[in-house]
């Protein structure tokens, strides 16, 4: 028995630690959208002068309102799963895995930290270490558009079609734009490897000022911005859902199915923030904080421990995470909606040429540098 | 033939006409309290002063009979001025409690308040002469004196239409109160119209005592079924609830009602009426009772008896004629019902209780059937097995039926009226539910009217037998009232 | 007629046209609140109703719950007329009338109810009362429960707010004052 395991010793560990990094990681992600979902609520509350839900209560105890992501479920799961007479019941079933399910995965790719040495082995703070995760990223992006677009097919409802379909242009043209902006990194940094690229933006430009995306491409950040939110189908791009017109692609949806398009939607906001933190934002880097603690530019240094460098390169980037969140959130309650005809000239006409310019732009800096 | 000008407009009245009666001809409305077409004059009230030419004073209009060439105003100052100071002194010491009256609402003083008066009174409150409040005047009945404006209606009506004069007015003067005789009560089987007669709140019913406010009745005329006197009624329901009947006064049978006629609202909605059916003792649905009883049916082919009831509509007895004779497919039944009519009392009481005896002659003459000895006979001879009947025809072969251990299917409205050995009883919708056709003594053909709903799921009988015929397997095609009277020759 | 105003808006200026600027003021509007809320709850206008009591300006015609009065013995000094039934044009009240065994005042509600969740605080119950007998003056605004019962206020709720004071007006009410003289 003992031979087994020291024979398998390397594959055992392998799995264990995959299992573990998926359990940590996907759990606090599903349990953060969760939360998601009440801060919505009570982010838009305090902009607006209120107070926000702080109803639901646990035997009298309310915790301003932290039982209402569970009151939301519990009430979800008993609703009626309401399927119409006419809709396409395969595909009006797929839908909600569409939508949830390229989301999910999406975060495998997100690194959350640099790496831990346990027993002598070191675990990358990643799911799956892909060589071309930024490319991970950008295909299964694109592949959100079937659930939009099948719910709103699938439910042979005027009003869920016509969102279905807006959302089909939205997203299709803003996946043009969100690639484009990312050219300028991958030239930057030379990887598509997202942990590469993290560990990129740890270095010193002019001997103190980190080497994130934003320092580097600031352009391309914002641009960035613009189309995740497009992408994400939130205010102001909000025109798939357009509660006040048309209630969007999953009008017909009751029940857990809804719930999987609003679980979709809220993981989506995680997803975005995680990945504007990353690829602008240096990931889980802290400023000077390397291997064997800080060291500043000034000369002084701070050695640490090697798990505590480890805790703190992931604390940095749960808290970058939080601060885009509430950024997001922030956007959604601010801006009003486009129209839709102004939502696609802002990609075609502007934010694509912008992106192309910063391209363009990026690889004359290069060059003039030497560095191409 | 006196012809007079009332108004500037002329007319041309019987001798003997009274002035009131000649303005009622144009259509003129003179306010009277006293005054009643059925009673005799009284002019003790005041209020149907009017202003004769040449006349040194106002003349009572209910009391003057109309002379050739009079000149007559009823609207002119003079006279209005009249009526409002005989209603400040009709209201002198009246206690003003029509909060708690339940006359309020269909009350003389407040209408003729509203349309002749409205001014304040000059009185304090605290000047008022007090009188005895409320007491029980008999068995239906409520004095209030302090309400009474002395117009005697009452005292009349019982010394002229019952003849048992209990009532009389007391002392002199403003003294004067209306008072039961020593050792008298209202109980002369008529006293609930005194009620009605009561211009004000003096009299007032104690069965509708504090059950609802006049507004809001709905009036649904419809005519008793108390006797075979059938006289025309109103019935005076709330959300589908009778509160009480009232007479509705024409020339062919009644002005009155007796107060037999008037409590028969009361089993619509008493604490026995049958919601569900009834198969020995055991409330159960209507469909599987009529299952059941179609089964039984089946069980005693040839044996089974139909009785019809002039309790009866003539359209559930011909819905019974019809279950018998196609469905039942039996010779053994009948509709051969008569009784003594007249009225017994001398006022509307009739000496047949059941409403519909004559009503029931159509139906015979139409279906035919055994005569009623003949039925009798058949039950007693012990070759019927089953009967079907309504509960109160059931009592007129109960001796044969009983002797002869027979099975009974019932139509009861409420329990008490189903005899205890019935095996089934089936409910029907109540005349106050349905409509239903009746014939009075007089040969007078008067529908009843559906004034409020019946129970849930209760229909009328003519319903239930179409039901019952079609789980026997024979459809009757009864599907309204006029459908069971098909072929019927009045 | 129908006025016309010409409005000449503004064009907008670069800084404007570029977009980026006037959205992040916008956020700051916005972050501003989030922020000062967030340091100072106490400050949000919000009022926890019904558990907070809204506070009410101190005028006469102001319409809140219902109440019935009292005589000086406690009893109502409804007698069940029915008039604010009969106003009501939310249906919201339900009366049964009762005989009084004693000769107080012979009629009086053995049920009155309001039901608040019917109820829309027009005030013609108070108009329409003879006796004076209905108040809408207790300071409560109805409208927080949780089950609908909550909302239904039976006689003994309604008489149960301030004492109660003899009555002085009311033709039928005098029965019951001249006998409650009587018994002092």
């Amino acid at each position: 028995m003992t031979d087994f395991f020291y024979e398998n010793r390397d594959v055992l560990l392998f799995a264990g630690a995959a299992a573990a990094k998926l359990l940590f990681f996907l759990g606090a992600v599903m349990g953060f959208t969760g939360l998601m979902t009440l801060a919505e609520r009570k982010v838009s509350a305090l902009m607006q002068d209120r107070i926000g839900p702080n109803r639901a209560a646990v035997c009298g105890l309310t915790l301003g309102g932290l039982f209402h992501p569970v009151a939301d479920a519990i009430k979800m799961i008993f609703k009626e799963d309401f399927v119409p007479g006419r809709a396409e019941k395969l595909l009006f079933t797929l839908a909600p895995l569409f939508a949830l399910v390229p989301v999910l995965a999406l975060f495998a790719v997100i690194p959350f930290g640099d790496y831990v040495l346990v027993y002598g082995y070191r675990v990358d703070l990643l799911i799956a270490d892909l060589p071309l995760g930024l490319f991970f990223v950008l295909a299964l992006s694109g592949l959100a558009i079937y659930g939009t677009f099948l719910a709103g097919w699938a439910s042979k409802n005027n009003f869920s079609l016509l969102g279905a379909l807006r959302g089909a242009a939205q997203m299709i043209s803003y996946e043009v734009v969100l690639g484009l902006t990312l050219v300028g990194l991958l030239m930057i940094y030379g990887t598509a490897d997202l942990q590469q690229l993290v560990r990129a933006q740890g270095k010193l430009l002019f001997g103190c000022v980190p080497a994130w995306g934003v320092v580097c491409q600031p352009f391309a950040f914002v641009l960035f911005l613009t189309a995740a939110i497009a992408e994400n189908k939130r205010g102001p791009f909000d025109l798939v859902e357009g509660e006040s017109e048309i209630i969007g692609y999953f009008m017909e949806y009751s029940s857990m199915r809804f719930a999987a398009f609003m679980f979709a939607e809220f993981a989506e906001i995680v997803l975005v923030a995680m990945l504007a933190a990353t690829l602008f934002f240096g990931g889980w880097q802290v400023p000077y904080l390397y291997d064997a603690g800080f060291a500043f530019p000034g000369g002084g240094s701070m050695p640490l421990n090697h798990y505590l460098v480890a805790v703190l390169q992931t604390g940095a980037f749960a808290a970058k995470t939080v601060f885009f969140c509430w950024f997001l959130l922030v956007v959604r309650w601010t801006l009003p909606r486009f129209r839709f005809d102004q939502l696609m000239k802002l990609c075609w006409k502007t934010v694509l040429p912008l992106a192309l310019l910063n391209i363009l732009v990026t690889g004359a800096v290069l060059l003039a540098l030497g560095k191409l | 033939m006196p012809n007079l000008t009332i108004d500037g407009r002329s007319v041309e009245v019987p001798a003997g006409t009274t002035l009131l009666e000649a303005a009622q001809r144009l259509g003129i409305y003179i306010p009277r309290y006293c005054y009643h077409p059925k009673l005799s004059v009284s002019g003790s009230c005041r209020m149907c002063l009017v202003e004769v030419e040449k006349a040194p004073k106002l003349v009572t209009a209910c009391s003057t009979e109309a002379a050739e060439g009079m000149r007559v105003l009823t609207a002119s100052e003079k006279v209005r001025q009249a009526r409002r100071d005989v209603l400040e002194y009709l209201l002198i010491n009246h206690p003003l409690d029509c909060p708690i009256c339940d006359q309020a609402g269909e009350c003389g003083l407040q209408d003729y308040y509203m349309d002749y008066s409205l001014r304040k009174s000059r009185f304090e409150a605290e000047d008022k002469i007090l009188r005895q409040k409320r007491r029980a005047a008999g068995p239906y009945l409520m004095l209030d004196n302090e309400r009474c404006i002395l117009c005697t209606r009452c005292v009349r009506f019982c010394g002229e239409v019952t003849k048992t004069a209990e009532l009389e007015v007391m002392e002199r003067g403003d003294r004067s109160f209306i008072d039961l005789k020593e050792g008298r009560a209202l109980d002369n089987g008529y006293s609930l119209n005194i009620a009605d007669l009561c211009p004000v709140g003096a009299f007032t019913s104690r069965d509708f005592r504090f059950k609802a406010r006049a507004w809001f009745l709905k009036r649904t005329p419809t005519i008793c079924l108390g006797c075979a006197t059938g006289c025309e009624i109103e019935a005076h329901h709330y959300e589908g609830t009778i509160y009480r009947l009232v007479p509705h006064p024409n020339a062919e049978t009644n002005t009155w009602l007796c107060d037999h006629g008037r409590m028969t609202y009361k089993a619509v909605r008493a604490g026995d009426r049958l919601g569900k059916a009834l198969i020995r003792k055991g409330l159960i649905d209507l469909e599987p009772a009529l299952r059941e009883t179609a089964t039984r049916l089946e069980e005693a082919k040839g044996a089974a008896a139909v009785l019809g009831s002039p309790w009866l509509s003539v359209e559930d007895n011909a819905a019974l004629a019809r279950l018998a004779k196609d469905s039942v497919k039996t010779a053994n039944y009948c509709f051969d019902f008569s009784a003594e009519q007249g009225i017994k009392d001398g006022i509307l009481v009739n000496k047949d209780p059941a409403p519909n005896t004559a009503g029931t002659r159509t139906v015979k003459a139409l279906y035919g059937g055994l005569s009623l000895e003949e039925f009798t006979g058949l039950l007693a001879g012990g070759k019927i097995k089953i009967l079907i009947t309504e509960a109160k025809a059931y009592g007129l072969v109960k001796a044969a039926a009983e002797a002869a251990g027979i099975r009974l299917i019932i139509f009861a409205r409420n329990r008490g009226e189903a005899p205890a050995a019935a095996y089934a009883v089936l409910p029907y919708a109540s005349y106050f539910e349905t409509e239903g056709t009746f014939v009075n003594y007089q040969g007078l053909r008067r529908m009843t009217a559906a004034a409020v709903e019946p129970p849930q799921g209760i229909k009328p009988l003519w319903a239930v037998v179409n039901k019952l015929a079609s789980y026997s397997g024979a459809e009757l095609h009864l599907d309204s009232a006029p459908r069971a009277l098909k072929d019927m020759d009045f | 007629m129908i006025s016309v105003k010409k409005v000449n808006n503004r064009p907008l200026n670069l800084l404007e046209r570029i977009y980026v600027w006037e959205i992040a003021r916008g956020l700051l509007v916005t972050m501003r609140h989030f922020f000062v809320n967030l340091v100072n709850p106490k400050g949000l206008p919000t009022i926890q109703y019904p558990e907070q009591p809204i506070p009410l300006p101190g005028n006469a015609r102001l319409r809140t719950r219902h109440r019935l009065k009292m005589r000086a013995d406690g009893a109502p000094k409804c007698v069940a007329c029915f008039l604010c039934q009969t106003a009501c044009p939310a249906l919201c009240i339900h009366i049964e009338a009762a005989e009084h065994p004693e000769n107080l005042v012979e009629k009086y509600p053995a049920v009155f109810n309001i039901d608040l969740a019917r109820c829309v605080m027009c005030g013609m119950c108070v108009e329409a009362c003879p006796e004076d007998a209905i108040a809408m003056d207790t300071g409560e605004i109805p409208g927080g429960a949780v089950v609908r019962e909550e909302l239904l206020m039976t006689k003994e709720n309604l008489l149960r707010n301030l004492p109660g004071e003899p009555s002085l007006v009311g033709a039928a009410n005098r029965l019951a004052n001249e006998y409650l003289r009587g018994k002092e």
